[in-house]
């Protein structure tokens, strides 16, 4: 660069020591809203800066020409004695060259553009864009300007919030968050919970649990890097999703079913919801693999991908003695963070195990009586004598599969979308808009046995109160429409379990067995949420350019 | 778009220069590798650069559109805007601010529902900084107008002269990116759409009062005129026109004024585009394929004037400077669009001209028959903005997935 004086010069030089407002301007602009107005700008900030004595030092105007053909030093001296006032500290700049120039438009984003006429000479104008840039003391940008936000008061302002920084304001590094993760077992069960079965090998330890927890919650495990375990099983959500009836996949594919909670998984002898597998260490890789869920192409393949994560080095080996990742790692570590998902000691255990007459009220406890007296409902949800896990680990046809599969497709649809806003929406819209439906036989798909046809799992009813919205497949939104369901007898046809009955419950009754249920929810959920969310979420971090 | 040529999403040059012997042809298509649900696009301030992401995997294309306008080249991709920006999902309005783009999101990582952030970058990638959506529970010191803050987003638009910026709000990942039969079909998913407008302080970013907006506000257009101070919306769920303006005291306030189509119908309004002149209002409603073309002189009462259908389904709008040309794009989600009937017009980039009277179809192009995808947002290369000299204009079309 030159100075007004033909010295040559560096731009930092006349950076860092000051806040400097830099123009990008030449000489000979027409563009009332281009150049004349950046001078204009930067009168009046001089102004300021004169009225306010103590200032003066510490900011610096700079004009920088983008002409230097025409912009010579002595074109910018003239310019700045008609506008520079003594005890201000205005620079006006130039370069030797276009070459010269180039590097700097280059590094300010600043394109210009030469303007010829139709035989191809030069008109003396330049295209551009107007651009003011506000640059701190450690040289940084901490604004750009143009014509439409280009105001003396507005940068005036901002020269003042800068000086007031009391330290620099590099960003802060982010803190890690604090972690009160349950990162060991418990050693004993919460009330109302038994022994927790580990198959051998298996052992939790806080290594395994944390790095099962890190899988957890890291979306780069799907094919696309989109969706993690936790966007089915939302901590916050109960460990399953409380925003759709059946789960969504990559890309938004159609899932049939509703996410299970993950809450006490650790003790379901059966797993999905049509109990397909056992073995929780097993399951984890069904959705990883599925098309419509995670969609990894294969396991070799996502192995290989954590491979190249460098925030998992030495994780797998510190958690499997010095092993990497491999099917069964991968497996133990996502079980052994599950196995922390328990959740018991609920105002019905207190109540009943832990001897606290007054733990559960009167509703629930009338509740109680009928969920394992007149409503039967303990047949299949079942409880023990000093544990309950409220599932016999079995598979029955409640009518759910067969009313979905005879429901008509062509109804209205009514819905609510903001609360107390309803709307109607045309039946023909819907059906225009429904992909073709998969049907769902249940237990059926697994055994090949047609008697199966329709059955699905037990789940436990610990924080049920959490888990909306329910069955298999997400079709009843609470808990007072399920008992409705029940209170009906089901949709009846042929394969219905015979307990599946009306069961001729009065309001009041149906209002208990719901008071009933609400009492199921543990005493750690919000530590286990709380846990959950501070769990760094994994998402790509690589850049491919620039 | 899955079975459709290379099945990835793409920025194709569609030369719209009438009188040129490639008027009306795709002459460029650039593949950008994968599908992201590729949706909205943004010119940097000195339109060197086009932005294009994708809401599905938060994926940023930045194409260079400078050094040969009809041959665009893919100059960066960013990857990492959710790590970036600390879990903002579906980078969807890229809005060109003075050397820097302003970013709305649509998501979040931890639950992939509608709270989310609008997020800033410089125009060569960096990250700048991640301004929330003002929510119920941490309001970042706006005023709760009404009864929601939802925290959601969608679009965004500058008034400057007034210091303010304004957004709106559709509805998170899970529901966007669901079938949309699955989606109208589940109340659960049907209540999770945004209710609300927000002004913000256009120079610190900061949210100043949250209007009740129901049923889904998207595209958000301001008026030019130097005292026109009012933006226009349309709800997705509601069919309705919304004005967003400055009352007599200056304060900003939202009121729906007109209903478009049958409600009942779920006609949802998608793209709106206003004229130069600020008295005219194109309106694309996607389901039923139709624009329809308002009066909006006296914005408190528009009255719709004309209205044709342009193709089984139609979304986005984009209208020369003079009003006397306008483009329809026809894909708005992949798992949203139509797949029948099969034909030209279900997957279209059709051009018209408007003698302000009637539309006249002036070329059309079959996005399925050409192997190209779904296309969705256009963006015209226009040097000439800039630049006193004529310049042969070419106008883009970003997307096709």
């Amino acid at each position: 660069m030159l100075d007004e004086t033909g010295r040559a010069k560096r731009l930092h030089d006349v950076l860092g020591d000051a806040v400097v407002v830099l123009g990008f301007v030449y000489t000979s602009c027409p563009d009332i809203n281009g150049c004349p107005l950046a001078n204009h700008v930067l009168q009046r900030v001089q102004s300021r800066l004169l009225e306010d004595a103590g200032l003066g030092a510490q900011v610096r105007l700079v004009s920088l020409s983008f002409d230097p053909i025409h912009d010579r030093p002595e074109v910018m001296r003239s310019l700045g004695e008609s506008f520079a006032k003594p005890g201000a500290d205005w620079r006006l700049l130039t370069t030797v060259s276009d070459d010269a120039l180039a590097p700097i438009l280059e590094a300010y984003g600043q394109s210009i553009q030469r303007e010829y006429d139709a035989g191809g000479r030069p008109l003396g104008t330049i295209s551009h864009l107007l651009r003011v840039f506000l640059i701190d003391r450690e040289k940084r940008i901490r604004n750009v300007y143009s014509s439409a936000l280009l105001h003396a008061d507005t940068v005036w302002s901002d020269v003042r919030t800068i000086l007031a920084e009391s330290a620099p304001s590099r960003p802060e590094p982010a803190q890690p968050r604090e972690d009160p993760a349950r990162l060991s077992f418990p050693a004993e069960p919460p009330l109302g919970l038994p022994e927790m079965h580990i198959p051998p090998g298996a052992e939790p330890t806080p290594e395994r649990i944390a790095l099962g927890r890190k899988l957890f919650f890291d979306r780069r495990l799907s094919r696309n890097a989109t969706i993690s375990c936790a966007l089915c099983h939302v901590p916050a959500q109960g460990f399953t999703s409380n925003a759709m009836a059946t789960s969504i996949g990559i890309e938004g594919r159609t899932v049939r079913r509703n996410a299970p909670s993950l809450y006490n998984a650790a003790y379901a002898e059966r797993l999905f919801h049509d109990g397909r597998e056992s073995s929780l260490e097993e399951q984890v890789w069904s959705p990883l693999l599925a098309a419509d869920e995670m969609g990894n192409p294969s396991v070799q393949e996502l192995l290989d991908r954590l491979g190249t994560l460098r925030d998992y080095d030495g994780l797998f080996e510190a958690a499997f003695e010095g092993s990497g990742p491999t099917r069964d790692h991968v497996g133990v570590a996502l079980a052994s963070f599950e196995r922390t998902l328990v959740s018991g000691s609920s105002p019905f255990d207190r109540w009943r195990f832990g001897g606290e007459a007054k733990a559960l009220s009167p509703a629930a406890q009338r509740g109680a009586a009928l969920f394992e007296g007149k409503a039967g409902c303990v047949a299949c949800h079942a409880i023990g004598e000093q544990t309950a896990l409220f599932t016999d680990h079995a598979l029955h046809d409640t009518g759910v599969g067969f009313r979905r599969a005879a429901a008509p497709t062509t109804a209205d649809v009514e819905i609510e979308y903001a609360p107390g806003s309803r709307l109607r929406i045309d039946a023909a819209v819907v059906s225009a808009a429904r992909e073709p439906p998969r049907p769902d036989f249940g237990l059926e798909e697994i055994s090949g046995r047609p008697e199966d046809r329709w059955k699905y799992r037990t789940p436990s009813l610990r924080n049920v109160a959490l888990t909306a919205p329910y069955m298999h497949d997400g079709s009843v939104r609470t808990l007072p429409e399920v008992v409705e369901y029940y209170d009906g007898g089901g949709a009846a046809h042929a394969l219905l379990d015979a307990r599946i009955r009306p069961l001729g419950l009065r309001t009041g009754e149906k209002e208990d067995l719901v008071a009933f249920l609400e009492s199921l929810t543990g005493d750690d959920i919000e530590a286990l949420v709380e846990m959950a969310e501070a769990t760094p979420i994994g998402d790509t971090t690589s850049r491919s350019s620039p | 778009m899955p079975g459709v040529g290379d099945e990835q999403d793409k920025l194709v040059t569609v030369d719209v220069h009438p009188g040129s012997p490639t008027y009306g042809k795709v002459i460029g298509t650039l593949s950008v590798g994968g599908r992201n649900e590729a949706h909205h696009s943004g010119l940097t301030d000195d339109r060197r650069y086009l932005w294009a992401s994708g809401i599905d995997t938060s994926k940023i294309f930045i194409f260079d559109v400078h050094t040969d306008p009809a041959k665009p080249k893919l100059h960066a991709t960013i990857d990492d805007f959710v790590a970036k920006s600390g879990g903002v999902v579906g980078p969807h309005t890229l809005y060109a601010l003075p050397g820097r783009m302003l970013l709305t999101g649509l998501s979040n990582n931890q639950d992939h529902g509608g709270k989310t952030a609008m997020v800033e970058y410089t125009n060569d990638g960096k990250y700048v900084a991640t301004h929330w959506m003002p929510v119920d529970g941490d309001l970042r010191g706006a005023e709760k107008a009404g009864q929601f803050a939802d925290g959601y987003g969608y679009d965004v638009r500058a008034l400057p002269r007034r210091n303010v910026l304004v957004s709106s709000s559709f509805t998170g990942w899970n529901n966007y990116m669901m079938n949309l039969g699955k989606l109208l079909a589940d109340p659960e998913a049907m209540k999770r759409f945004g209710n609300t407008v927000v002004i913000w302080d256009l120079h610190t970013k900061k949210p100043k009062k949250v209007l009740d907006v129901p049923g889904a506000p998207l595209e958000i257009r301001c008026a030019w005129g130097a005292r026109h101070d009012y933006c226009f919306t349309s709800t997705a769920l509601t069919s309705k026109i919304w004005l967003i303006y400055a009352d007599a005291e200056g304060d900003w306030q939202a009121k729906a004024v007109s209903d478009i189509g049958d409600p009942s119908k779920v006609p949802l309004p998608v793209d709106i585009s206003i004229s130069a002149d600020d008295s005219l209002l194109w309106v694309d409603t996607w389901s039923d394929g139709k624009t329809r073309l308002f009066d909006v002189s006296d914005p408190h009462r528009p009255k719709q004037i004309y209205e044709k259908k342009i193709g089984e389904q139609v979304n986005m709008a984009s209208q020369s400077w003079d009003g006397k040309r306008i483009y329809f794009t026809s894909s708005l989600l992949a798992n949203w669009d139509k797949t029948e009937p099969a034909g030209g017009d279900l997957q279209f980039f059709k051009g018209y001209e408007f003698d302000g009277k009637e539309l006249e179809e002036k070329f059309a192009i079959d996005f399925v028959k050409e192997k190209l995808g779904a296309p969705h947002q256009m963006r015209f290369g226009a040097k000439a903005l800039y630049s006193r000299l004529p310049v042969r204009p070419r106008e883009r079309l970003a997307r096709a997935s």
